[in-house]
C-alpha cells in the first residue's frame, strides 16, 4: 500500500489513472437514497478519493451502522460490511487489525455515531486506528422517518419532539478533538468539490480521520438544516488557520452557529498498528514478561 | 467411593488471607502431578481484595482419573482455627486433621481446633508456628511446614515438594529458597516422627500414572492453551469475573508470537470486533460471563445472519444479572443457545472437565470456520479455576489447515451466500481479486444484497448447515458410560457438574442399580439421533443441573418430545453427589411403568 | 429449670469412660466433655499386649466405636494435656491456651509410669508402653525373636512378659523394689513368683539394681543395662515397669489436698467440694486404718469411676472393693493377680 503523508495531489498520477480507465467504484446497486439527499455527493467525493489514491477495489472495505448514510457499503464497489446500529467502529476496528493491509472506510450518520454509537467514539480515536470515519449529519433520524439526534438544534420539531426539542446538541467536532482524533474535518455535502477533496485528505492520513459532512434530509427536515439555511451559515476556515493548533482548531469548532469546512486539526502519532507492532517487539526482548 | 483399588485422597487446606494457604495448595497439587497422579484442584477465595478472609485449597489425589472433588476430604489442615473449625465436619471418618496445638495466645472455650474434632477422625496436633519460626525466623513458613509435615506423615518423596519450592520462589533472593527449604524439612522430620493414626494411604502412582508429560491447568488455562496452539490471531476482550484471566494470560502469550491483542471498551466492541477480525479471515475470539454475553447477544446475531466466523468463551457464574460473580452455576445455557434475535441458531459446545475446554477451544476456530458461524464455548466458573492434570496433545494438531481460496470467475459475480449442497458457500476474504461483497445483517440473496424474499430459503441454509457438526471430526459430541444396553436410571449431564453426575453413577452402580450416564458436549444443534437412543435405553432419565429453571432439561425434553426428572440446585456451590444418589436411588425403586414421571 | 451442669473428666481411661457414660445415663440433660493427652478414644490399656499377636488397627481395639461418643453427647477432646486447675473459678486450662469451665470435675488422670531417681535420665532410651502408639513403637524396633530387658517388672510388666514369651521373644527381667506393683509381696513370695518366671523363660537378674542403660549399635544387642556390680544385661529394648506415680502436678492450685496422689473421702470427693477423683490418681480414705490408700486395678479403677460419677449427680455412696489384693502362682505356673484378672 502506498505510504500515506500529508495528502499530495499528484497530477502525474492523476493522469495515470485517466490513461488506464479508473476504476468505477460505484457498484451495481442503485442507492436508496432520497432525490436530493446529500447522501449522493459523499457517493461522489468517496469514489472520486479512492481513485486518486490509486486504491484497489479489493483492498477497501466499508463498513457501516445502521441509518441511511449506513446503506453506502452496498453502493461502492469494494468489501462492505453493514453492520449494527452504532457499531461501525469496533467493527472497522477488528477488520484493520485482522488485515492491516486493507483500507478501511468507516460510514455512518449522527444517530448512529453519536446516540447509540458515541462510547466507542472515544477509543477509536485515542487508539488512533488507521481508519477514516466519514459521519453524513443531518441531524435527524431519517431511516425510521424523522426522530430527533443528537444533533438536532435546541427547538426542532421532529415525530419524536413534536412540542419542540429541548436537548442541547452535542458538538462533534469538540468532542472528536478532546477525545483525541489526529485528523478532524468539516465538509459541507453543498460544496461537493470541496467534499471530494477533504474525503481524500481525510484517506490520505495516516491515522484515525474523522470527517464530519453537513447534509440536509430532504424528505424530514423542511426547516433547520436545509440547502438554504446550511448555504448561509456554512463558511470556510480562515485562511491562517493552523490546523496544528488545536486550541485554535477548538476555538473554531465552537462556532456551532457559522459551521466552518476545512481541516480543522492534524497531527502525526503512532497507529494503533504500530503501537501494537512495538508490544509485539517489547514482548519477543529481554524484558518480556513470563506467562503465568 | 468411586475407585476401590490405588490412591484416592483429597487434602484441604485452610487458612486466612495472607496465611499462604492457596500457595502451600499450589505446591501440593504441583509436587503430586510431578509424582505422577492425577490431580483436580480447586481454591475458594474471600470476596474481598484485602483483610483476612477464609481461603481454602482442596486438592483431589488419584491414581485414576476423577472427574470431581469429593464431597469429603480425608485431610484437613488449618492454618487458622476460626476459619478452618467449620470444615472439621468435613473429613471423613478416620482421617486427618492437623492443626497448631501452641498457641501464641489464650482462646476462649471451643475456641481451638482440638474441641471440634470427632472421636470418629484423627488429630494431629504439633507446634506449626514454632517450627517456622525456629526455621526461618519468622511464622510465615508455617504453610510450607505443613506440607513438609503431610510429606512425612504420608510418606511422600520430598524431592518433588523442594522442586516445586525452588521453582516457585526463583524469582527471590537465595535465602527465601533456603528458609522455605528449612521450613519443609523441619516439617518433615515431625510428619516422619509422629506415629500415623489415621487410615490415609498415599500409594504409588500405579498403571494409569500420567508421568511427567501432564500439566496442571485451570480450564481458562486450558483455554488459552487451546486456543495458541490452534494459533489465534485477534483477541479482544473485556474484564468480567470469571474470564478475566483467560484475557490476561492471552495479553502475555499472544504479543511475542506477532498476535494481535486489545482490551476493548465494552463487551459489545469486544465482540464487535472480533467479527470485524473474523470477516478479515482472522482467528478471532473474546471471552466473558453472562452478563457480558447478554451485551454480545445482537452482535451474535449479525455474525450468525452474514455467515462470520467467531469463537466465543463463555464462563458462566452466579445470575441473574450481576448475580454472584464468584460463584459458579450453569444458568446461560439459555442465552448462549438462543440469544439474540431471531432464529440465530449458533455452534455451542460445553466440555465438561479442564482438558474438554483445552480441546474444544483447540478446535473451535476449526469449526467456527468451517460453518462459518459464531462458535459459544460454554464453561464455568468451576470449570474455570480448578486445575487438573491434562495431557497435551502431541505435535500441532490443532494448528490450522491449509485454507482453500474461492477462484473468481470473471463472467459471473461472486455470490458469497451461493446456496450448495451443504449449505455451506466458499468464502472469500476482503483483499481478494475479483470476490467483492458486502454482507450484511439485513436478509440478503446470494449475492449478499438486501433481499427479504428470500428469507425461508436463507433461514433453511443457515440451520441446516449446521447440522454435521454433530459428526465433527475429532469431536466427542456426547458419550455415553457405565451400563451398557437398558438401564434403570439414566443420568444427563451437561458441563461441569458431569464430574459429580459420573460419580453418583459409579456409586450407583455399586449399589446394584443398573446406572449409565450420559454427557453432551455439544448443545447446539444438538446430537439428537445419540440422545434419542439413551431415552430408549432408561427407564428414568435424570438431568441434574446447576441453574433454577432446567435449561439443559427442557433443551434435551423439548427436542425430543419426552420428559425427563429434573434435579436443579442454584447454591452457587458445586452439585453433591450423594443428593443426586438420593434421586438416583428414588428413581431406580419406582414401580415400572412405561411413563417415567416428569416434575 | 436451671442451666445444664458442665461435668469435665480428665483422662480417658477406663475410670473416665466409665465415668462419662454413667454420668450421660443418670442426667440426660448435662454437658460432658472428656480430656484427655491421647490421640485415641477409649480403649482398655490391658489389651495392648494383643499388638503381638498381630493386632494392628486400633480401630478393632476401641471399647465403643467412635459415633458412640456423638450419640451420647460426649465431647472427647483429645490431644489436649491439663496445665492448671483453678479450684476457685472452676477452670481447666489445657497446654494450648484454652480454658474450660467447669461445674464438677473428675480427675482419673491416673499415674505416669515412675522411674527410680537414678535412670531418670537415661529415660531417653527406653521404650513406654502406655498407649497404642507406644505399643507399636515397641513391635516395631523389637526384631523377631529379640530380647526385651524389663527393669522392675509391675503388674503390666509381667503381663507383657507373658505376651512376648508366648509370640517368641525373649525376656530378661531386672528386679527393684518396684517389682510386682502394686502387690505388697513377702520375701518367701517373692523366692516364688522369681521360681516361676524363670521356670517361664525369663532371665531374672535380682540381686542388683540397674544403675545405667545404654545402646550399642555394634554386636549382637542393641542396648544394654548395667547393674550396680558392673554387670551389663543385652538385650534390643528396655523397658521400665515400675509402677505408676499419680499425675497430679497440675491440681497444685486446685486447693485440694494432695499427698502422693489426690486425698479422696470414701465417696470419691476432694477437699474442694467440686472436684471428685477417681482411679490411680487418687487416695481413699480408710476410716478403719485412719489412713489414705491406693486401688488399682482394672476393676476397681472402673468401679471408682462410676461411683464418683454418681456421686456428682447427687448421691452418696461409699468406695467399697470386694478385689483382694493378691498375687499367686497357679497349677500351671502362671503368675496370676487379682488385679489383672480380666
Amino acid at each position: 500500500m502506498n505510504e500515506r503523508v500529508k495528502p499530495v495531489y499528484l497530477e502525474e498520477k492523476l493522469e495515470e489513472i485517466r490513461a488506464d480507465g479508473h476504476q468505477d467504484f460505484r457498484s451495481k446497486s442503485l442507492p436508496t437514497w432520497c432525490p436530493g439527499c446529500g447522501y449522493f455527493s459523499m457517493a461522489e467525493g468517496l469514489t472520486f478519493a479512492l481513485n486518486r489514491l490509486g486504491l484497489d477495489h479489493k483492498d477497501v472495505v466499508v463498513v457501516s451502522g445502521i441509518g441511511c448514510a449506513s446503506r453506502f457499503p452496498f453502493f461502492v464497489s469494494s468489501y462492505g460490511f453493514h453492520t449494527l446500529h452504532g457499531r461501525v467502529l469496533p467493527v472497522a476496528t477488528g477488520v484493520k487489525i485482522g488485515n492491516d493491509a486493507l483500507t478501511v472506510v468507516a460510514v455512518g450518520g449522527d444517530g448512529d455515531a453519536f446516540a447509540i454509537g458515541g462510547g466507542h467514539i472515544p477509543h477509536a480515536a485515542r487508539r488512533n486506528v488507521d481508519m477514516t470515519y466519514l459521519v453524513f449529519d443531518n441531524g435527524i433520524y431519517g431511516l425510521t422517518k424523522g426522530q430527533a439526534s443528537p444533533t438536532s438544534a435546541l427547538g426542532f420539531k421532529t415525530s419524536s419532539t413534536p412540542y419542540e426539542n429541548g436537548d442541547v446538541p452535542l458538538n462533534p467536532l469538540m468532542m472528536l478533538l478532546s477525545y483525541g482524533a489526529s485528523w478532524v474535518g468539516q465538509a459541507y455535502a453543498g460544496h461537493q468539490h470541496q467534499l471530494a477533496d477533504l474525503i481524500t485528505e481525510a484517506m490520505a492520513h495516516k491515522g484515525f480521520s474523522f470527517l464530519r459532512v453537513l447534509s440536509p434530509c430532504v424528505t424530514f427536515d423542511k426547516t433547520d438544516n436545509t440547502y438554504g439555511n446550511l448555504n448561509m451559515m456554512v463558511r470556510t476556515l480562515p485562511d491562517d488557520h493552523d490546523s496544528s493548533d488545536k486550541m485554535a482548531a477548538m476555538a473554531q469548532a465552537m462556532q456551532a452557529d457559522h459551521p466552518a469546512t476545512g481541516v480543522y486539526y492534524q497531527e502525526q502519532r503512532p497507529t494503533l498498528h504500530q503501537v501494537m507492532n512495538a508490544t509485539n517487539d517489547r514482548a519477543e526482548g529481554p524484558g518480556a514478561a513470563k506467562t503465568k | 467411593m468411586m475407585n476401590k483399588a490405588g490412591t484416592d485422597i483429597q487434602i484441604a487446606i485452610c487458612g486466612s488471607a495472607g496465611d499462604g494457604t492457596i500457595a502451600s495448595g499450589d505446591i501440593m497439587k504441583r509436587a503430586a502431578a510431578l509424582m505422577g497422579y492425577n490431580v483436580i484442584a480447586f481454591d475458594e477465595y474471600p470476596p474481598e481484595i484485602r483483610g483476612f478472609g477464609k481461603c481454602i485449597s482442596r486438592i483431589r489425589i488419584s491414581s485414576k482419573q476423577a472427574y470431581s472433588l469429593k464431597e469429603q476430604s480425608d485431610v484437613l489442615i488449618s492454618l487458622n482455627d476460626s476459619h478452618a473449625i467449620p470444615h472439621a465436619r468435613e473429613v471423613r471418618d478416620f482421617g486427618a486433621v492437623i492443626y497448631d496445638d501452641n498457641l501464641v495466645s489464650a482462646v476462649a472455650e471451643g475456641g481451638h481446633m482440638s474441641a471440634h474434632i470427632n472421636a470418629a477422625q484423627v488429630p494431629y496436633g504439633f507446634a506449626i508456628r514454632q517450627m517456622s519460626e525456629q526455621a526461618t525466623n519468622a511464622a510465615r513458613a508455617r504453610n510450607i511446614v505443613v506440607l513438609g509435615y503431610l510429606a512425612g506423615l504420608y510418606d511422600l518423596p520430598p524431592e518433588h515438594f523442594r522442586e516445586i519450592i525452588k521453582a516457585k520462589f526463583a524469582k527471590k533472593p537465595q535465602a527465601v529458597i533456603d528458609d522455605n527449604t528449612k521450613a519443609f524439612d523441619a516439617g518433615l522430620v515431625a510428619g516422619q516422627a509422629v506415629f500415623k493414626l489415621d487410615d490415609v494411604v498415599v500409594g504409588a502412582a500405579g498403571d494409569e500414572a500420567t508421568g511427567s508429560k501432564a500439566v496442571m491447568m485451570t480450564g481458562n488455562g486450558a483455554v488459552v492453551r487451546g486456543f495458541m496452539e490452534a494459533e489465534i490471531q485477534s483477541y479482544f476482550g473485556y474484564p468480567i469475573t470469571p474470564a478475566t484471566s483467560i484475557m490476561e494470560r492471552l495479553a502475555v502469550e499472544m504479543p511475542p508470537k506477532g498476535g494481535n491483542f486489545l482490551q476493548t471498551e465494552d463487551e459489545i466492541s469486544a465482540i464487535a470486533a472480533a467479527i470485524g477480525a473474523g470477516y478479515t479471515g482472522s482467528r478471532a475470539a473474546t471471552a466473558t460471563s453472562g452478563p457480558g454475553l447478554a451485551l454480545m447477544a445482537e452482535m451474535l446475531g449479525l455474525g450468525v445472519m452474514a455467515e462470520v466466523p467467531v469463537v466465543v468463551v463463555v464462563s458462566q457464574r452466579g445470575g441473574p444479572s450481576t448475580g454472584l460473580p464468584t460463584k459458579t452455576e450453569q444458568s446461560d445455557l439459555n442465552l448462549a443457545v438462543f440469544g439474540g434475535s431471531g432464529d440465530a441458531q449458533r455452534i455451542v459446545l460445553a466440555p465438561t472437565n479442564v482438558e474438554g475446554c483445552y480441546r474444544c477451544a483447540g478446535m473451535a476456530f476449526d469449526i467456527a470456520e468451517t460453518y462459518q458461524t459464531p462458535v459459544i464455548l460454554l464453561i464455568d466458573l468451576y470449570l474455570s479455576n480448578r486445575y487438573e492434570t491434562v495431557v497435551p496433545s502431541d505435535e500441532a494438531s490443532f494448528a490450522p489447515k491449509p485454507r482453500i481460496d474461492v477462484v473468481a470467475d470473471e463472467n459471473a459475480p461472486y455470490k458469497r451466500f451461493a446456496f450448495t449442497e451443504n449449505h455451506i458457500s466458499p468464502r472469500a476474504l476482503p483483499g481478494q481479486a475479483g470476490l467483492m461483497h458486502t454482507i450484511t445483517g439485513l436478509e440478503h440473496n446470494e449475492l449478499g444484497r438486501p433481499n427479504d424474499a428470500i428469507h425461508m430459503d436463507m433461514s433453511t441454509k443457515r440451520h441446516e448447515k449446521l447440522n454435521s457438526a454433530v459428526h465433527f471430526p475429532g469431536l466427542n459430541v456426547s458419550k455415553r458410560f457405565g451400563d451398557e444396553g437398558p438401564v434403570d436410571v439414566g443420568i444427563l449431564g451437561w458441563g461441569s457438574s458431569f464430574g459429580e453426575v459420573l460419580e453418583t453413577m459409579y456409586e450407583a452402580q455399586a449399589e446394584g442399580i443398573r446406572c449409565a450416564a450420559m454427557k453432551v458436549v455439544m448443545l447446539s444443534p444438538l446430537p439428537i439421533e445419540a440422545l434419542k437412543e439413551f431415552f430408549a435405553d432408561c427407564r428414568e432419565i435424570l438431568v441434574p443441573e446447576l441453574n433454577y429453571e432446567g435449561q439443559f432439561a427442557s433443551l434435551v425434553s423439548g427436542a425430543l418430545g419426552k420428559p425427563v426428572t429434573r434435579l436443579n440446585r442454584a447454591t452457587g456451590s458445586p452439585m453433591v453427589v450423594n443428593e443426586i444418589l438420593e434421586e438416583v436411588r428414588r428413581l431406580s425403586g419406582q414401580n415400572q411403568t412405561p411413563l417415567s414421571a416428569a416434575e | 429449670m436451671s442451666a445444664p451442669l458442665h461435668h469435665v473428666i480428665i483422662g480417658s481411661g477406663s475410670a473416665g469412660f466409665g465415668a462419662a457414660t454413667t454420668l450421660r445415663q443418670n442426667d440426660d440433660d448435662c454437658r460432658i466433655t472428656m480430656i484427655t493427652m491421647d490421640s485415641l478414644p477409649f480403649y482398655n490399656r490391658y489389651d495392648l499386649p494383643q499388638v503381638f499377636h498381630g493386632q494392628h488397627d486400633w480401630r478393632e481395639l476401641l471399647d465403643v466405636p467412635p459415633a458412640y461418643y456423638d450419640d451420647m453427647r460426649i465431647a472427647l477432646r483429645r490431644r489436649s494435656r491439663v496445665v492448671d486447675v483453678d479450684g476457685t473459678n472452676q477452670l481447666v486450662t489445657l497446654a494450648h491456651q484454652e480454658s474450660v469451665a467447669y461445674d464438677r470435675l473428675l480427675v482419673c488422670a491416673g499415674g505416669r509410669g515412675y522411674l527410680p531417681e537414678n535412670l531418670t535420665g537415661f529415660a531417653g532410651l527406653m521404650h513406654g508402653f502406655g498407649s497404642f502408639e507406644a505399643a507399636m513403637r515397641l513391635y516395631r524396633d523389637l526384631p523377631k525373636g529379640g530380647t526385651a530387658i524389663i527393669i522392675g517388672g509391675d503388674m503390666i510388666g509381667i503381663d507383657l512378659a507373658m505376651t512376648l514369651l508366648d509370640t517368641g521373644y525373649k525376656v530378661s527381667l531386672i528386679a527393684t523394689p518396684q517389682t510386682f506393683w502394686p502387690h505388697e509381696v513377702s520375701d518367701e513370695e517373692r523366692t516364688q513368683l522369681f521360681a516361676a518366671m524363670t521356670a517361664r523363660g525369663i532371665t531374672v537378674h535380682k540381686d542388683h539394681r540397674p544403675v545405667g542403660v545404654s545402646r550399642k549399635d555394634a554386636g549382637k544387642s542393641r542396648c544394654c543395662v548395667t547393674l550396680d556390680d558392673g554387670t551389663e544385661v543385652a538385650g534390643d529394648v528396655v523397658l521400665p515397669f515400675c509402677g505408676l506415680t499419680s499425675s497430679v502436678e497440675f491440681m497444685l492450685k486446685a486447693e485440694v489436698d494432695i499427698e502422693r496422689g489426690l486425698l479422696v473421702t470414701p465417696e470419691l470427693q476432694t477437699s474442694n467440694k467440686t472436684i471428685w477423683a477417681a482411679g490411680d490418681v487418687c487416695q481413699i480414705w480408710r476410716d478403719q486404718e485412719k489412713a489414705y490408700h491406693f486401688y488399682h486395678g482394672w476393676k476397681n479403677v472402673r468401679v471408682m469411676g462410676e461411683l464418683a460419677a454418681r456421686n456428682m449427680t447427687g448421691t452418696h455412696e461409699v468406695f467399697d472393693t470386694d478385689v483382694e489384693d493378691r498375687i499367686a502362682v497357679d497349677a500351671n505356673g502362671q503368675i496370676s493377680s487379682t488385679f489383672w484378672t480380666h
